[in-house]
């Protein structure tokens, strides 16, 4: 039992989990590969041509699982943006980070961190370029930087 | 009006259906109780103010979403502590709609004549783990891979995302986010369960800190512990047990993408314009004729989106219509005259149900100094789960 200054008594439980998470990507593994090598694809459906961001193999709009990988682009123009101040608990050594949402000329959108860029720099309809990343843990991830 | 596609409410196929008892904890950082002991609290106050027996329930909902509390099966220690044994009972989840969610259920049990007499508990617990924490679990309620995972999203950057595209497209200003806080705060003061009872300044409120910018502490609702339950019943019943029965005439639920990316814009929620023509259809009523509202306010922005998509006024028009004081008591339509989630405080899970609870004490004319005049004796919630993920909109009335 524990008693804090004011607070009424609680039991401090001795059970700690480690949450980490198996994601699958067999699907949409393609994408991640290409992003290693600096290149930004995802899905079209062969059957009634709807292109999707985030990469889906079955599509959303026909049902249908005849998808092919396209070149998705990297050029965006900013749509809107936040500043992450708090962070998550398990983003605590990362932040704070910049956070937009970009639309890409063919109409899809991204979100994805804003890299070398001050939050007075960044307003909607700011030019943005997608790249390809590698975490410090050496996972791909990819980020806005802004085109000066 | 038309009927609209996937509303409940006012059918020929279905029973009418009354709130008959009402029950609400407590809002804060109630470190003083477990979780069932805190279901508890709405659960007997709703049982008493319906003056039933607690066996006469046949079916409990309960509205909680869980993992900032130790309790994988919240339902069945909530149901083993209160008594409830032998009833139709489940845990339904929609995020911060989840309370919503558990009315709907009770009251499709009622409607459909599965129960004569059915409850729907909204609990949430989310002070039993650490605040960076609780932001953490409720930042994963988008499309964690795209969007958690290496972005850190939480809830504050998804309506902040908003709030910057609203202030781009209709010129609104952090000074007039932090106005929705101070109307907040000042009914709050008014509401002895409210998390914060105490009046704030637009001055304190500017200058409070970023939690993601453009939003501030005090643009966000806080991390809540709270309970609030309803007691529902058939027609028949209803009249046999109050006079003054309050009635569901209508709810509308709906949903939107869970990437942002897939968003159609940002000034406003898909799932929110469609939830309330749903719910005006099956009540057979427009906007111009609630006399009361709860509207959905997790953060500032989310009350100013929530004027325009639920027709109080027209989009781009909500900071107009909360700067010229119809959204307080005395205007047009008075808005979250509770403190709403912003003072009141959001138990994620329990707010559905908090809001029915408030709506159906001023259309029983039970509010106090907070009572708002109700001349069509019609008012309404509006409960949104995540960043407009899930929408219900819930029509009340005096007249069925």
């Amino acid at each position: 039992m524990s008693q804090l200054d004011s607070e009424p008594p609680t039991i401090h439980s001795q059970r700690t989990l480690h949450l980490r998470y198996n994601i699958p990507i067999s699907k949409t593994h393609q994408f991640w590969d290409s992003l290693k090598d600096g290149k930004f694809i995802t899905t079209r459906c062969k059957d009634c041509g709807e292109v999707s961001f985030p990469p889906q193999a079955d599509c959303p709009v026909c049902m249908s699982s005849n998808s092919e990988w396209v070149d998705l682009g990297t050029e965006a123009e900013l749509v809107t943006f936040t500043y992450v101040q708090i962070t998550p608990t398990s983003f605590v050594d990362s932040g704070p980070y910049h956070v937009a949402v970009g639309v890409l000329p063919n109409g899809l959108k991204v979100l994805a961190w804003v890299e070398g860029a001050t939050t007075a720099e960044l307003k909607p309809g700011v030019k943005l370029r997608l790249e390809a990343r590698l975490s410090d843990g050496g996972s791909p991830y990819y980020a806005f930087v802004p085109v000066k | 009006m038309d009927s609209v596609k996937g509303t409940l409410g006012l059918s020929e196929k279905m029973r009418g259906v009354a709130i008959v008892g009402i029950g609400h904890s407590r809002f804060g950082r109630r470190t003083d109780v477990s979780l069932a002991e805190l279901g508890f609290e709405s659960i007997r106050e709703a049982v008493e103010d319906a003056g039933i027996d607690r066996k006469q329930v046949e079916n409990v909902t309960l509205g909680s979403v869980g993992s900032w509390y130790e309790e994988g099966g919240p339902a069945v220690v909530v149901n083993e502590y209160s008594g409830f044994k032998h009833v139709g009972s489940m845990r339904v989840e929609a995020a911060c709609a989840s309370g919503s969610a558990a009315v709907r259920n009770a009251y499709l049990s009622v409607a459909s004549g599965e129960s004569d007499i059915a409850m729907a508990v909204g609990l949430e617990k989310m002070s039993e783990v650490d605040t960076l924490t609780a932001i953490e679990l409720m930042g994963r309620g988008g499309s964690y891979l795209w969007e958690f995972e290496n972005f850190g999203m939480t809830f504050a950057s998804y309506y902040a995302m908003y709030a910057v595209a609203h202030m781009n497209r209709f010129g609104t200003t952090e000074e007039d986010l932090a106005r929705v806080a101070v109307k907040a705060h000042h009914y709050g003061a008014m509401n002895p369960l409210a998390q914060f009872q105490k009046e704030i300044t637009i001055e304190k409120a500017l200058s409070s800190q970023v939690v993601s910018w453009p939003l501030k502490v005090y643009d966000a609702s806080p991390v809540s512990d709270g309970s609030a339950a309803v007691v529902l019943a058939s027609e028949e019943t209803a009249r046999k047990l109050t006079d003054t029965p309050i009635w569901i005439r209508g709810i509308g639920a709906s949903s939107d993408t869970a990437n942002m990316s897939r968003r159609d814009g940002y000034v406003g929620l898909g799932a929110s314009v469609d939830a309330s023509r749903k719910a005006y259809s099956a009540a057979k009523i427009g906007p111009e004729m609630v006399d009361v509202a709860n509207c959905h306010d997790c953060f500032t922005i989310a009350e100013i989106m929530a004027y325009e998509d639920l027709g109080f006024c027209k989009k781009g028009e909500g900071v107009k219509l909360l700067k010229d004081g119809q959204t307080m008591i005395g205007g047009k339509i008075p808005v979250n005259v509770d403190g709403g989630l912003k003072a009141k405080g959001h138990p994620i899970g329990a707010t559905g149900v908090s809001m029915i609870v408030e709506i159906s004490k001023q259309l029983r004319g039970e509010a106090g100094k907070r009572q708002v005049p109700t001349k069509n004796g019609i008012g309404l919630t509006h409960n949104v789960g995540g960043t407009g993920h899930y929408c219900y909109v819930t029509v009340l009335s005096r007249s069925r």
